[in-house]
């Protein structure tokens, strides 16, 4: 999912340039690294700092429960896993400049053969071209902006081409791009009656570009779309904005990290019929627990991750399996995605046969009817993923709560 | 430096010029300021046939900008004693956020709590914020001001950077990076009236009512008080109000003390108005604060009200009409053009004497 | 630890700055040193990586030490030339103006892997004279306000021109210009070109010392520049202006020219300094144009010593490398003893440091020999309390 550039970086410059070798420390092992011989490391980049930090944490721990899972060795070679922080604390989410370090760290360390991350589409953006030279291959359990993989409508000019200097391919993800989520949005919007629908974007990678394939879908679908507006995330309340938004159905396209809340608050006393719609961007627990309890049935959310119940067996062995080891009762969404990210690097490791970077990444780019936990899939020459389904989730209770899945046409 | 030329045309132009500069620099301000009411006065006329738009720009805009002036009159308070622009004072205004939402949280005011109840438990926590963000204002001078009276003048201007960063880190500690949601006690945005399709919330009654009786307060005390004479007396000349038995060191505190006040009731308005505090939001607020301040003339309290009056309103007009994401650039505009065409500000002249 | 004490502390190191053969044996020495040391560290070492941002900070450092130090005037918008350098290498070093030339690109003096893309590909070394000269233009834009303005007040205006381009910077992606945008907004531009210069190896992420060599080249012909800009007329004619801005224009000294001049100066050297940080991370993102930017060079600048060259190069290099390492590997494990994370005090941490610093020690670590006679013989201590209103 989402993509982002550091909102409120106000004191940061500083925790930008400091706070740096720090980021690298939740720096944690699973395989053991003792025998002989070479051993390959893995490395994850997240916002380990800030309200994505629950989701962040999800996915390491995913990616640790399935490297557990392989016995930490993969053709015989050691495997470790390093997590590394892509935020910084002032910023509360993800830095620029502690992106490319992360990245840099992952690229000058001999034994790296590849690379998680990054949570959010702005990251991987900074991150890609870095790897693309070594070249590493880098997986996302999260990022959806289309012009990180593909040259289709939404993509700014130029993408996806100049985050790859070498234009060869080292980067995919496992979650269906905005794209998909685009198509869902607008199908829910449809079928809950909407005639038209207003946008407000936070104005970053994800934000913005998911508001672009909104309005292109909600044009094929015949949805009126009343208007798509930035905002400033630095903003104290947006009722201003607000006031002049009369359209039966509002859709905000952003993260939470960008005062997504009160976006919603605003919105929703502008205009108290309103029907209130939302990305994967806002479906964390940052958001569900401030939202008013007054607005939060009125709010759906669509995330990439379906009920536990709609997934395969493998899937469902998964939530058992993680909910046992982690002890928490229902797993984070993206926790699945951490698992499946880490699952499908080490089983391009093993097809591959050897421990060449390049031949790695050849082999996960050939990964094909790969029966996972999150159903059968196989990676385009995009390196996209071909699973177009998407899960509604309606927020209740300071949870969220899932109500339905709606299944996209490829190529929608 | 350069020897005149007197040659007639010469002097014509030269005068005209002068003639135009004159005219720009006495109205351009108030041309400048009146522009955007106008422009979007005649626009809604011309499309929707009333002003209710612009109304109710200027109802948020005023409400809003109540919050404003009340952190202004601490930035010009301080800067009419001691000429220092006290960077840390609109995280002063934070605190006094953070610290409202704490002790009510601490009284148990929820959405349920009974009018009676809220309101007795605001005016306490109205007091204690008050009290809280005078203290702290009191300490940051002692500590960050005060030893640093006789070095240059960029020492104490990055003390107040110092404090404000290191006040914006114990925000941040306190509740997280991201905007912190209260609850809503006062049901912020429920309609209390409307005249003609200009709606009067809660949230805007709120702020009239409550800066109006501090702002009151606070000019019959300078100006009346022996205190408030005392101040007046400091800004004026420090070393002949020295001289004249006024303990300087004492009045500094107090001005330190009546503007982290001020600034303590803006921060619980601010919080019962937006419903969101963050540990960054006093960075902005000091700066449109700061803006309003110059604005009014620096010095001048009622000045700075209205200045932070006008601010509020420039602020919601760019809201509605551009998008929030301009705000900053177009206020800051504004500011650029006071400095260029009023540096003293709109009520400039009687600086001094107003306190 | 009072004042007295650390000025007997530093006194020795004073003295020796002073003397005529510390410039003509340590210099060269130190910049001997400075070339040979990166060789005894891999090409991706983490710490010839904080070496190239401690460098970009000195550039910068240097750049705004003549606003502020030389010509007395407060800058607190300095992240705006920052910002000018980063878009002229965004503009002119990057796919960002796509359909320039029906998508072929523009190519000048630059290798074969940005020569085969869209968008304009100037030499990187191009770019940064291009930088220079833009940001020196809207340095001068910048100054014009100001002119009538003193202390508090210019403080006030760079600021509001500061939070203007990062404003700017973060909305320009809807500021169209035909098919083009003045920026890419907040979504960023990436990547960015790299310099291309045979000779000093591949400029990779993976390999850190070409960088090195360039921000040391950078901030070798700053400071020669500053050094000679100091000496001058120009440089007499800044810090006349800065001891008293009547007396100096009784004497002679054109007071608009000279601002300007100041001003533009400074500003070039910090588009200098933002083209090669955005380079060397790859990225413009408009969301690091912001305040606390300006807030750090300034730090620097004054820690140093407002005016003196040699201290402004120490301030820079202590403060950056307090920050990539004092702060998370000295202070870190100390105050992990208390139970706190230093990676969530960062800032906290600065701003306690800008206090302490300016309380011990407001003139700097290695004053500026005029500014010293000031701090302790009160030459100039009416400017502290009762300075005339703007």
């Amino acid at each position: 999912m989402m993509g982002t550039g550091c909102t409120l970086v106000a004191a940061i410059g500083i925790a930008a340039c400091g706070s740096s070798s720090s980021s690298s420390s939740s720096s944690s092992s699973s395989g053991s690294s003792s025998g002989g011989g070479k051993s390959l490391t893995i490395y994850s980049s997240l916002p380990l700092q800030g309200t994505s930090r629950g989701q962040s944490e999800a996915v390491v721990n995913g990616a640790k429960l399935a490297l557990q899972q392989a016995g930490g060795k993969v053709n015989g070679l050691n495997v470790t896993y390093t997590s590394l922080d892509d935020s910084t604390a002032a910023a509360g989410k993800w830095d620029p400049a502690q992106v490319a370090k992360d990245a840099q760290q992952a690229a000058s360390d001999s034994n790296s053969i590849a690379y998680i991350g990054e949570f959010n589409s702005g990251a991987s953006a900074v991150s890609i071209p870095i790897l693309n030279r070594v070249p590493l291959l880098q997986v996302s359990p999260s990022n959806t902006a289309v012009g990180l993989t593909a040259n289709v409508p939404g993509a700014t000019p130029g993408e996806p081409a100049k985050y790859y200097p070498t234009r060869k391919r080292n980067y995919g993800r496992i979650v269906p791009k905005d794209t998909i989520q685009a198509a869902a949005l607008v199908a829910l919007m449809k079928s809950d009656g909407c005639k038209s629908v207003y946008v407000l974007n936070d104005r970053e990678v994800y934000g913005q570009g998911l508001a672009t394939n909104v309005a292109l879908a909600a044009k094929t679908a015949g949805l009126k779309v009343d208007g798509n507006q930035g905002i400033d995330p630095k903003a104290p309340n947006y009722r201003s904005q607000a006031s002049q938004i009369h359209s039966p159905c509002f859709l905000f396209s952003g993260i939470t990290a960008n005062n997504g809340v009160q976006v919603y608050k605003d919105i929703a006393a502008a205009d108290p019929s309103a029907k209130l719609y939302g990305p994967d961007g806002v479906a964390e627990a940052a958001f569900t627990t401030n939202e008013p309890a007054g607005l939060q049935g009125r709010t759906q959310l669509t995330v990439a991750t379906l009920d536990p119940k709609a997934y395969p067996a493998a899937g469902r062995a998964f939530f058992k399996q993680f909910s046992a080891t982690y002890n928490v009762a229902s797993p984070d969404p993206y926790a699945i995605y951490g698992y499946e990210a880490m699952s499908v690097v080490l089983d391009a490791i093993k097809r591959s046969g050897s421990s060449s970077r390049q031949s790695v990444i050849d082999a996960f780019f050939q990964t094909k009817n790969r029966s996972s936990v999150l159903g059968t899939y196989s990676i385009d020459a995009n390196g996209d993923t071909t699973l177009t389904t998407y899960g509604v989730y309606k927020v209740v209770g300071g949870k969220l709560v899932f109500s339905k899945s709606i299944k996209v046409k490829p190529g929608a | 430096m350069e020897a005149a030329s007197f040659a007639a045309g010469r002097v014509r132009r030269a005068s005209a010029l002068a003639w135009v500069r004159g005219l720009l620099s006495s109205y351009g301000l108030y041309v400048a300021l009146l522009a955007l009411p106008l422009v979007y006065g005649i626009n809604d006329l011309q499309h929707a046939h009333n002003l209710t738009r612009l109304g109710q720009n200027l109802v948020n805009g005023l409400s809003n900008g109540a919050i404003w002036a009340l952190v202004a009159l601490g930035y010009t308070l301080v800067y009419g004693i001691i000429e220092l622009i006290n960077f840390a004072h609109g995280d002063v205004f934070m605190i006094g956020s953070f610290a409202s939402f704490a002790f009510w949280t601490t009284l148990g005011l929820t959405v349920a709590t009974s009018v009676l109840g809220l309101v007795g438990g605001l005016l306490v926590t109205l007091v204690v914020s008050m009290i809280a963000c005078g203290a702290l204002n009191v300490m940051i001078e002692r500590v960050a001001y005060r030893p640093l009276r006789n070095a240059p003048k960029l020492a104490p201007l990055i003390t107040a950077v110092g404090f404000s960063f290191i006040l914006q880190n114990v925000g941040e500690l306190w509740l997280g990076p991201a905007q912190h949601n209260v609850s809503d006690l006062i049901h912020a945005q429920q309609k209390v009236f409307s005249i003609s399709g200009v709606v009067v919330n809660r949230s805007d009654l709120l702020a009239l009512a409550v800066t109006a009786p501090l702002v009151i307060l606070l000019t019959t005390f300078i100006a009346r008080s022996r205190l408030g004479k005392a101040m007046r007396a400091t800004a004026q000349d420090p070393e002949a109000a020295r001289l004249m038995g006024i303990n300087v060191d004492t009045t500094i505190s107090a001005a330190f003390a009546l503007g982290g006040m001020m600034a303590g009731a803006g921060g619980l308005i601010y919080a019962l108005y937006q419903t969101n505090i963050w540990f960054f939001q006093g960075f902005r607020a000091g700066l449109f604060a700061f803006t309003a301040a110059v604005m009014g003339g620096i010095g001048n309290l009622r000045g700075a009200v209205a200045g932070g009056l006008i601010i509020g309103c420039v602020q919601q007009i760019s809201d509605n009409r551009f998008g929030s994401q301009w705000t900053e650039a177009i206020v800051f505009g504004y500011l650029i053009l006071v400095m260029v065409f009023k540096p003293q500000g709109l009520f400039g002249e009687q600086t001094r004497e107003a306190g | 630890m009072d004042l007295s004490m650390l000025g007997a502390l530093t006194r020795p190191l004073r003295e020796i700055v002073a003397n005529k053969w510390f410039n003509r044996i340590a210099v060269p020495v130190v910049i001997g040193f400075a070339i040979v040391f990166p060789l005894f560290f891999v090409g991706a070492s983490p710490f010839i990586n904080n070496t190239v941002q401690a460098l970009v900070y000195v550039v910068m450092a240097l750049g705004l030490n003549v606003v502020v130090g030389f010509a007395g005037l407060l800058d607190l918008g300095y992240v705006a030339f920052y910002a000018m350098g980063s878009y002229a290498i965004g503009w002119f070093g990057s796919e960002f103006l796509y359909p320039v030339n029906h998508q072929k690109g523009v190519h000048f003096l630059v290798s074969r892997l940005p020569g085969s893309l869209p968008g304009v590909h100037i030499n990187f070394f191009i770019v940064i004279v291009i930088a220079a000269a833009l940001a020196a233009a809207a340095g001068a834009v910048i100054g014009l306000p100001t002119l009538r303005l003193r202390g508090d007040y210019i403080a006030i205006v760079t600021l509001a021109f500061g939070e203007i381009i990062g404003n700017i910077a973060a909305n320009g992606d809807q500021l169209h210009f035909g098919q083009y945008t003045l920026t890419a907004g907040r979504q960023g531009i990436t990547p960015v070109d790299v310099p291309n210069l045979p000779g000093v190896g591949d400029f990779s992420p993976l390999n850190n010392r070409p960088w090195y060599y360039v921000a040391l080249a950078l901030v070798l012909i700053v400071l020669f520049c500053n050094v000679r800009l100091r000496d001058s007329r120009l440089g007499r004619a800044w810090i006349a202006l800065r001891e008293d801005e009547v007396a100096a224009a009784s004497m002679g000294v054109p007071i608009v020219r000279t601002k300007l001049l100041a001003y533009a100066t400074g500003a070039a050297f910090g588009g200098m300094a933002g083209v090669l940080l955005s380079s060397y991370t790859n990225t413009v993102n408009a969301d690091s144009f912001n305040f606390s930017f300006s807030i750090f060079v300034l730090a620097m600048v004054i820690l140093g010593g407002l005016g003196s060259i040699w201290g402004v190069v120490l301030g820079a290099l202590a403060l950056s490398y307090f920050n990539t390492y004092g702060i998370p590997d000295v202070l870190g494990p100390f105050l992990k003893n208390f139970g706190l994370d230093v990676t969530q005090l960062g800032f906290g941490i600065f701003g306690f440091v800008l206090v302490l610093m300016m309380v011990l020690r407001p003139q700097g670590l290695l004053p500026e020999r005029r500014r010293k006679l000031e701090m302790t013989q009160g030459i100039g201590a009416d400017e502290s309390l009762v300075e005339v209103n703007a």
